[in-house]
């Protein structure tokens, strides 16, 4: 008897061992996507390529670093934020977020989110190390709520063994793109009857973000003032229409591939489906390592830049951002410490995402010469200053986008004629703003 | 001795308690809470102000949710009668105590089990341009291709055929259930009458199952009108909103605009489309059933 009890007794010591080393642990809410298979257990940054690589190696990194913190990730599905609602909606949200700068305000809105300052003062990283477009737009009402890590944009990725097929080659190697609309469908047309592929390689299917990015860049460089008032949309003037003009004529002129959704689309430019690949920053390092590999169509002959200028107004473009949120909720002082020493890691890190291709938000690193001499970034420097974001008051964008992007879409395919895709667009994001 | 089991004694009641807590709990509750939210103007964090029926009036004035109603219907009437006629055809020909028939019941139930995310990255891959199945075979014959996800009418197919290929284990297997309680005197005297298999067919097997057929008929248009995972994985809705379905505007307005009031009111008007479709599919087959009788 005596024996069992003492065994017991050990046993259950044993079981509480773990408990009472219990390190601390921080519920880590990610997009950029699952490679736990590739990069589940690379240390070694420098060797992972693209958002999901860079951002598990990091994580990895931070925990083999920080053997006392336990980061236990969960993927979402792009953007995340059905889950993250119903986290917050049942008190339940994880410790750290991914969040998009334009969907910060309707968390911060409702006091859903943890101001940062003091975390960041302790960590003495101070809101002046940051660039002015990253840190304003993570601080609402003098308050910064996020951690920037990087801000992005949609660009022109170029297939320059393609351009070359269709003499659309600089001397300089650089290729030559369209610098106003007469040109924009000259060399697309010169570019297609040379190959025989669309000039341009879009997502078009499943998806309303990127046509919703790509008009609200034609709408700035018209210097439409479509959002004054931010509890409104105005696409009743000349410039909405001139915009879905141009993106539908697109479409209409056989510039563009069809009917692709957005894997498609990545993996289509990958395979040589066109010449132009209109997609964001973050797949710069993806592009970039497949032309460095031999015998596939990007080898030796991939470059990036800027959507062109195609209004004469304004050049601009638009431009988000990604940044770590911490949701309300109940922390102790020690796991709140733990969460500074992680976004301390990335801040620290944060030249390793700008290889993935967004542009960083730490000015020592933006200034850096290691970030200018990553490939293409010379090419794409000027996006740190063109880039614009919608107004921080407005709310819902991503509801707005998806509103405008199915409205858009409409009108591209001929499903609606274009005033009435405008019209409809109008009124439904007026509808949903007004009853907020 | 022992006591009529018509005297009743409250105690009996206690039996009862677990379903009734669960049923009260899960079912009741979330039903009364659902059309008190619907009566007000809330969002997902809370703010509750009561506002009648305005929500109501929204959805019931927004061209969006009308073309959602539209396409769930359309859904509904070619997706159901093909679930059952495809359904019963399968039981009728599996009906056997072979070998073969036993694997090809396992293999045609096998996609119920799948989930929605696994059934709509098969049919993804079917569907997409360029690498796609069906863009292949086009591409082999020299056909203009198809925009099987992106094309208005299309689109709505395209989700049809993934939810039939999905959902067809289910009315397969009640169906042959059905099928092998009938009793085999029955078919014993028609091949004695020297009977036609289309008499046999219309005469015996299907008087036989009609309660079946017209379980699986309600039990699929309850299903099929909360169409949901397949049109938001497969086309997101698009395009112009041709393949959006009821439930998947209902998550638009709730979880993206974050309006739950009027999310919830959509919720409430698809219940009552839902009950209505049921009984009316009820009464119809019980009226007739009169008729008969």
């Amino acid at each position: 008897m005596k024996k069992l009890l003492l065994g017991t007794t050990a046993v259950g010591l044993l079981a509480l061992a773990p408990l009472a080393n219990a390190n601390t642990k921080i519920e880590l809410q990610r997009f950029f996507g699952a490679c736990e298979a590739e990069y589940g257990k690379v240390t070694d940054v420098s060797s992972a390529v693209g958002e999901c690589g860079i951002i598990t190696a990091l994580v990895n990194k931070f925990e083999a670093d920080n053997p006392d913190i336990d980061v236990n990730v969960t993927t979402v599905e792009w953007p995340g934020y059905d889950q993250l609602n119903a986290q917050l909606a049942s008190r339940s949200a994880p410790d750290v977020v991914s969040m998009h700068y334009s969907a910060m305000s309707d968390y911060q809105s409702r006091g859903l989110l943890v101001p940062l300052d003091k975390l960041l003062k302790d960590q003495n990283i101070k809101p002046s190390d940051f660039t002015n477009a990253a840190i304003s737009s993570v601080t609402k009402e003098g308050k910064v709520y996020a951690l920037p890590f990087d801000n992005w944009t949609m660009l022109f990725h170029v297939n320059n063994n393609m351009m070359k097929k269709a003499d659309l080659m600089k001397s300089d190697g650089k290729p030559v793109l369209p610098n106003s609309t007469d040109e924009l469908f000259a060399q697309g047309k010169q570019f297609k009857d040379a190959t025989g592929k669309p000039y341009l390689v879009q997502v078009t299917a499943n998806e309303t973000a990127v046509y919703a990015r790509i008009f609200y860049t034609l709408l700035m460089q018209q210097d439409s003032k479509f959002f004054a008032d931010p509890s409104r949309i105005d696409l009743s003037g000349k410039e909405a229409k001139a915009a879905l003009t141009l993106m539908k004529d697109i479409m209409d002129k056989g510039l563009s591939t069809t009917n692709m959704d957005y894997p498609a689309a990545v993996a289509g430019f990958s395979n040589g489906a066109g010449g132009i690949a209109v997609n964001g920053t973050w797949l710069i390092g993806t592009y970039d390592a497949q032309s460095k590999q031999a015998n596939n169509p990007l080898s030796d002959g991939y470059s990036v830049f800027p959507i062109p200028q195609f209004f004469k107004q304004k050049d601009v473009t638009y431009a988000d951002g990604h940044g770590w949120v911490v949701p309300r909720g109940n922390r102790d002082d020690e796991k709140m410490a733990a969460i500074g020493k992680l976004f301390k890691f990335l801040y620290d890190n944060d030249y390793e995402w700008a290889r993935t291709g967004h542009l960083p938000t730490v000015k020592a690193v933006i200034d850096s010469d290691k970030f200018k001499s990553l490939p293409h970034r010379s090419d794409i420097a000027k996006v740190a200053k063109t880039g614009q974001a919608l107004p921080a008051q407005v709310l819902r964008q991503f509801a707005i986008q998806d509103i405008l992007g199915e409205e858009l879409g409409s009108a591209i395919s001929g499903n609606k004629s274009m005033d009435d895709a405008l019209k409809t667009a109008q009124y439904r994001i007026n509808d949903l703003l007004e009853n907020i | 001795m022992a006591e009529s089991y018509r005297r009743s004694r409250w105690s009996n009641g206690l039996f009862v308690v677990p379903y009734l807590s669960v049923f009260l709990t899960l079912l009741v509750f979330p039903l009364g809470w659902g059309i008190w939210l619907s009566l007000n103007k809330v969002d997902l964090f809370g703010g509750e102000r009561f506002i009648g029926l305005k929500n109501y009036a929204r959805v019931l004035s927004d061209p969006i949710f009308g073309q959602a109603v539209k396409n769930t219907v359309i859904f509904v009437g070619v997706s159901v009668p093909t679930l059952v006629i495809l359904g019963l055809f399968l039981a009728l020909a599996l009906n056997k105590t072979t070998k073969g028939s036993s694997f090809l019941r396992g293999v045609f139930f096998a996609s119920s089990i799948l989930s929605v995310t696994i059934v709509t990255l098969i049919w993804r891959i079917v569907f997409i341009p360029n690498d796609g199945l069906m863009a292949l075979i086009f591409e082999y014959f020299g056909w203009q291709p198809i925009g099987f996800l992106s094309t208005t009418g299309w689109s709505l197919f395209s989700v049809g055929v993934a939810t039939v290929w999905w959902c067809i284990g289910l009315p397969m297997m009640l169906f042959l259930a059905a099928l092998q309680q009938i009793p085999k005197d029955l078919y014993e005297a028609a091949a004695l009458d020297n009977a036609s298999r289309w008499r046999v067919l219309t005469r015996i097997t299907l008087p036989s199952i009609k309660s079946t057929i017209m379980l699986v008929a309600i039990i699929q248009v309850v299903m099929q009108f909360q169409l949901f995972g397949q049109a938001q994985l497969m086309t997101n809705g698009g395009p112009a909103g041709s393949s959006r379905p009821i439930v998947m505007y209902i998550y638009e307005v709730g979880f993206l605009r974050w309006d739950i009031g009027m999310g919830a009111a959509a919720s409430q008007v698809l219940f009552l489309i839902i009950l209505c479709a049921a009984m009316l599919q009820y009464w119809v087959s019980t009226r007739k059933e009169e008729t008969d009788a």
